[in-house]
């Protein structure tokens, strides 16, 4: 008993230094924290975390190599992260927070063949494409800005939806450019497809 | 004409159980160019250098009525599978006005026995197996097919 | 007089502007056409000039000029559908460097084999060959007189071949391009049915409702059937198409179960399936029961390579390898046992699961199955083993003979069946399916030949490898290549097929309409007409029998293989090529020449010319219909006897007829009831090839590759076509728009097989094997894509030449080689 009261009456009336103590490790801790985090979220966000378990390896990973997003003649690359993650801070706490189903996905084994990840392409497709949409396709503007387009260096099919559709705003890039990193699923039913 | 002279000794082909008597072998192509061009048979050609579709085109003119026509622009990436065609995205008749892509030929909705379908027949699916697009480079070789009159400004 | 190289591009150029002349009609100020006749274009049919699948196209000349084609409507084959190599036939025609006249080797006025080409005259051409090929007679024989066939002859063509080969010349040393491409399947059908050629057709297309893809590329090699196939497919929603190859290419988009298989082991997958078919009790045992008998294959039998090399000496089995043994379902059923879908697995590298789903839909008796399959299956050092173990499926499970239901092996030429196989142009075969080794058949040949018994020899001759190799080994010294260009397309040209060519000791005709890289090798190069150029039969893999009429001359003094056999065999009396016993079994051709003895036997100018069409230049030559001669003297040997084809002017009209053609009609089912008029009444199935009319199963084991990866040389390659090119690309790579489509061949490699080279896409790389280099580029993406450790690379470049690096190692049993598989290296250049 005595030993549970004394210790209620440390705890309870605290030295100054003991505060200073406090508050200097909450300090500490929380720089260690918010470092961490930062360390952690920005380790995330690379091509070899993203492509660090079977799942993405083996399936997105290898389609995305064939296309323009990966490799180049300039070198100037998009890799994962780029497009799926958005850049700003509270845009990409909100996806990390989502990202977390991701995680509970693996763990579950949900793609962890090839046929599943085949059988629920279109879902993962479709949630992504909405994704897009919904922010005007916000992470593709990130490098593909509107206004510095050059349309004298564009090709005359490219020149023709983007100086109508996508000026008017009636148009947004991932409207057209699906497909342009990995293999599509089956687009019966969806819209600009046969 | 320069001869290249080689010796080729006698190859016993795997392990030189039998040794063949040795061959003196000329090899000289007589001042016949083939696809080749005059590079002697025994020679590594360099590679030709790799070779670009050009972007975008302006379509092409056909050499006869029912030629396909030829793809005037790049097509990386362009899909035609189980699940989607790509080409059809521009030129299927629901976009082509859209896009301003050719519409597919009416030919394309027929089918094998020549009932046309509401929509493109399966047997035209796999468009590039009539299409092709095309590097930028000179034929190897000039040739010398004229077109009738009414197509003649064919290059 | 001798020509540079330069004023011999000139005078060919020159040549052929002047054959051109005439065409150009001056422009009109009107742009309407008032003038019917300028609008007008002449059209006829002709079976396409390309692959086996035989499309017909539709040909419109206009004086005398191709001046446009396009897809037959009327065809079953392709119904107006042409792939992009065939809707450009127009311009084949028309490269500018045609040969326009002979050209010989020449050194001041003289043959010589280290001379520049100079043209000559056909006599002169002729003289010269003449004189060549009578030496080599007089101082070796006949065995060492041959020649270099193809499947791109006209029917005509390659039976004018055989007979002046195998009864003119009295050698058997004949063979076609179709060794290469063929042998194999042939191989498989005598074995498995004893008589050749698919038994299902093109019909098999529409009914089926499962595909599988033995090692094909049906999307780029066989188009049209593969339009077919995806009209199948995608407008049947059960329909299954499963394809398996050692790489991924474009059949594989309308692949519902695609599947990448170690080289090799396809043989393995096979047995799997076999095994399968017994394990789930879906052998279909009343068929099995009636129509078949279980066999085996002898194993062990060596690679096909020169008899001194080392895999040779180690083969226990190499002279008794064609033997087939006695055996009991039981022992089969043990024997196939071994390959579960574990071993299976783990051999070819192929799922399991995958493995079984295709297995399902053969051990179904509900799913109509139809394999397909070409040189994956063919150009295989167990090509023949694999042919049959294909048809041991369909024959387990009575999966054969019945429409959507069927083994159906593809051609890759023309008139690969056609030509090469029904006339016999093999060193070891005769018209209709007879073999010289059999006295019996030969005597068949003299009686309708009309010449002595004894005439042909009994003795097979050389087939293709052999012959380079016999070239290289001056056994071989007077030499015709026609109608192909095989010092590309021949496996090991550095040790073999160049040095044969080069030996001083040999004389080398090469009859082609354009210089090849064969050409270059050539001691005397003769012009040739081709396609629509010439009147001639082609038949395709279908069993179909297709026609067609001369369309256009030829340009300058090109002539028809036709032709040039014809008139070469003028230059021979008969006492010049037979000796005297066999002379003297024949008194009255004394003092004939090899031409009357062959060609004016009463058989062959039996049509006046009064039958044949104005245009036809060969019949003219000649003052009868030679092409209605020879094929209705050739016909003569399969009718009534299950190779029957139709009067000569059924084939004029028809699109087309597939064998046996009895009374009027043709067959689409072979060795069905009903469907084939051979088969016997009450019997259902009858494999007639056969004494009793039952089909082998014949088991053979997985054995491993002559040839595979290891340290130094640590990939593997795999060499094939492209959809836009044909062959050695001697025609469509003169066609602008093919040539612009796929300009030079590439190495298609993975890309981290290319990462951990340091190579990136386009890089200039050099490919190497034991036998010889190469030198081209890197490509990582497109159309097709390797697995690790595998490149593949197209033949048909002659600026590349691939065939430098691959193995002459053949199929044993058919002399076919393995283009698909040798141990390479690649590095940066």
């Amino acid at each position: 008993m005595n030993i549970l009261k004394k210790l209620w009456l440390t705890l309870s009336t605290p030295s100054k230094a003991g505060v200073g103590l406090v508050l200097a490790l909450g300090f500490v801790g929380g720089v260690v924290f918010w470092g961490g985090f930062n360390t952690t979220l920005s380790l995330t966000n690379t091509e070899e975390f993203c492509t660090g378990c079977h799942e993405m390896a083996d399936n997105v990973y290898q389609e995305y190599r064939e296309t323009i997003h990966y490799s180049n003649r300039s070198g100037v690359r998009a890799t994962c992260p780029d497009c799926h993650v958005p850049k700003d801070w509270t845009h990409k706490i909100i996806r990390k927070i989502a990202a977390s189903k991701e995680v509970w996905g693996m763990l579950t084994g949900i793609i962890d063949t090839r046929e599943k990840f085949v059988d629920h392409r279109k879902s993962m497709a479709m949630r992504e494409w909405k994704r897009m949409k919904d922010n005007d396709s916000r992470e593709c503007r990130n490098c593909h800005n509107f206004e510095y387009m050059d349309f004298s260096e564009q090709g005359s099919r490219s020149v023709k939806m983007h100086s109508t559709a996508l000026a008017s705003g009636e148009k947004t890039c991932i409207d057209c450019h699906k497909g342009i990193a990995h293999e599509l699923p089956d687009m019966k039913g969806v819209e600009g497809w046969h | 004409m320069k001869k290249i002279m080689i010796v080729l000794i006698a190859m016993s082909i795997a392990t030189g159980a039998v040794a063949q008597t040795k061959a003196e072998i000329m090899v000289n192509n007589g001042g016949v160019e083939s696809l080749r061009g005059s590079a002697e048979l025994d020679v590594t050609r360099s590679a030709d250098k790799h070779k670009r579709v050009l972007k975008d085109r302006e379509p092409l003119q056909r050499n006869y009525v029912h030629q396909p026509p030829i793809i005037p622009h790049q097509v990386r990436g362009y899909k035609v599978n189980l699940n989607v065609n790509k080409c059809l995205s521009c030129h299927g008749w629901k976009y082509a006005r859209e896009t301003g892509a050719t519409k597919i030929s009416p030919t394309h909705f027929e089918t094998r026995e020549g009932m046309t379908l509401s929509d493109v027949s399966p047997r035209r699916y796999f468009c590039q197996q009539c299409h092709v697009p095309q590097v930028d480079g000179r034929p190897l070789v000039e040739n010398d097919f004229k077109a009738v009159d009414s197509l003649s400004q064919y290059k | 007089m001798s020509l540079s190289r330069r004023d011999f591009i000139k005078a060919n150029a020159i040549a052929a502007t002047a054959a051109a002349a005439g065409i150009a009609i001056p422009a009109t100020a009107s742009n309407l056409v008032t003038d019917s006749a300028k609008s007008k274009i002449k059209w006829d049919k002709a079976p396409c000039r390309f692959c086996g699948t035989g499309c017909s196209v539709l040909v419109g000349s206009q004086d005398g000029k191709v001046v446009a084609t396009q897809g037959d409507p009327d065809a079953p084959v392709n119904k107006g559908l042409n792939c992009i190599k065939g809707y450009f036939l127009s311009k084949i025609m028309y490269g500018k460097d045609r040969l326009t006249q002979p050209l010989l080797r020449m050194t001041d006025g003289e043959y010589d084999k280290e001379g520049d080409f100079v043209p000559v005259s056909w006599d002169k051409a002729f003289d010269v060959m003449a004189m060549k090929f009578k030496k080599t007679l007089k101082d070796k024989g006949p065995t060492a007189i041959g020649m270099f066939g193809s499947g791109q002859w006209t029917v005509m063509e390659g039976y004018a071949a055989v007979k002046l080969m195998k009864a003119g010349f009295r050698s058997n040393n004949i063979d076609p391009n179709a060794r290469h491409c063929m042998a194999s399947a042939v191989g498989g059908f005598m074995r498995t049915f004893g008589i050749d050629e698919p038994m299902g057709c093109y019909d098999d297309f529409e009914a089926s409702d499962c595909f599988v893809l033995w090692g094909s590329n049906m999307a780029e090699m066989h188009p049209i059937l593969w339009s077919r196939l995806t009209d199948r497919r995608l407008s049947q929603e059960h329909v299954k198409v499963h394809v398996m190859s050692t790489y991924k290419h474009r059949s594989f988009e309308l692949a519902d179960n695609g599947m990448i298989f170690t080289p090799n082991t396809d043989l393995a997958i096979a047995n799997f399936i076999a095994n399968y078919i017994i394990q789930t009790d879906s052998v279909n045992w009343d068929f099995v029961n009636k129509h078949t008998h279980f066999k085996k294959a002898t194993t062990d039998i060596g690679y096909g390579l020169r008899p001194e090399h080392k895999l040779e000496q180690a083969a226990k089995n190499v002279a008794s390898k064609g033997k087939i043994h006695d055996m009991t379902f039981e022992e089969y059923k043990a024997q196939v046992a071994e390959y579960t879908v574990e071993k299976t697995e783990e051999i070819s590298g192929v799922p399991a699961k995958k493995l079984i789903e295709m297995a399902k839909a053969y051990a179904d008796p509900k799913v109509k199955v139809m394999s397909l399959w070409t040189m994956g299956m063919n150009q295989h050092t167990r090509g023949v083993w694999m042919n049959s173990l294909v048809y041991n499926i369909h024959l387990l499970t009575g999966k054969i003979s019945l429409p959507g239901n069927g083994p159906f092996s593809l051609t890759g030429q023309p008139s690969a069946c056609g030509t090469a196989r029904e006339v016999g142009t093999f060193s070891h075969r005769l018209p209709a399916d007879l073999v010289v080794k059999k006295k019996a058949h030969r005597d068949i040949a003299e009686k309708i030949w009309k010449l002595p018994e004894g005439t042909i020899p009994g003795k097979p001759g050389y087939h293709a490898v052999e012959q380079n190799r016999m070239l290289k080994d001056g056994k071989l010294n007077a030499y015709w290549v026609m109608c192909n260009n095989n010092m590309q397309a021949a496996p090991n040209m550095n040790e073999e097929g160049l040095p044969g060519y080069r030996n001083p000791d040999n004389f080398i005709v090469v009859s082609d309409p354009y210089p090849t890289v064969t050409c270059q090798a050539a001691d005397l190069i003769l012009p040739t007409a081709m396609w629509v150029e010439k009147e001639g039969c082609y038949g395709n893999a279908e069993r179909r029998t297709q026609q067609w009429f001369q369309q256009v001359k030829a340009p300058g003094e090109a002539k028809s293989d036709l032709w040039q056999l014809m008139e070469f065999s003028k230059r021979f009396k008969i006492e010049e090529v037979w000796d005297e016993e066999l002379l003297a079994k024949a008194p009255h051709l004394r003092g004939k020449t090899m031409y009357d003895v062959l060609y004016r036997n009463g058989n062959v100018d039996a049509f006046s010319i009064d039958e044949a069409k104005e245009l036809n230049d060969d019949a003219h030559d000649c003052g009868f219909y030679v092409q209605k001669g020879l094929f209705e003297e050739y016909a003569t040997f399969g009718r009534g006897h299950g190779h029957d084809l139709a009067p000569y002017e059924m084939y004029q009209k028809a699109r087309g007829l597939r064998w046996p053609v009895v009374d009027g009609k043709e067959t689409l089912w072979r060795f069905k009831e009903g469907s084939d008029p051979y088969v016997g009444k009450g019997k259902d199935f009858e494999f007639y090839g056969k004494p009793d009319g039952k089909a082998f199963i014949i088991a053979a084991p997985y054995e491993k590759p002559p040839e595979s990866p290891d340290e130094e040389y640590d990939m593997w390659l795999c060499t094939g076509r492209v959809l836009e090119h044909w062959h050695s690309g001697s025609m469509t790579r003169r066609v602008p728009e093919l040539y612009r489509a796929f300009p030079d061949a590439v190495v298609f490699m993975h890309p981290d097989d290319a990462r951990k080279r340091n190579l990136r896409r386009g890089d200039e790389v050099i490919v190497e094997s034991r036998r010889g280099e190469m030198k081209s580029r890197i490509e990582t993406r497109g159309r097709n894509r390797p697995p690790v450790g595998l490149v593949f690379v197209p033949w048909f470049d002659a600026r590349q030449l691939i065939n430098k690096l691959t193995l002459d190692a053949t199929d044993p049993l058919s002399k076919q080689t393995d283009y698909k598989k040798c141990a390479i290296k690649v590095r940066k250049a």
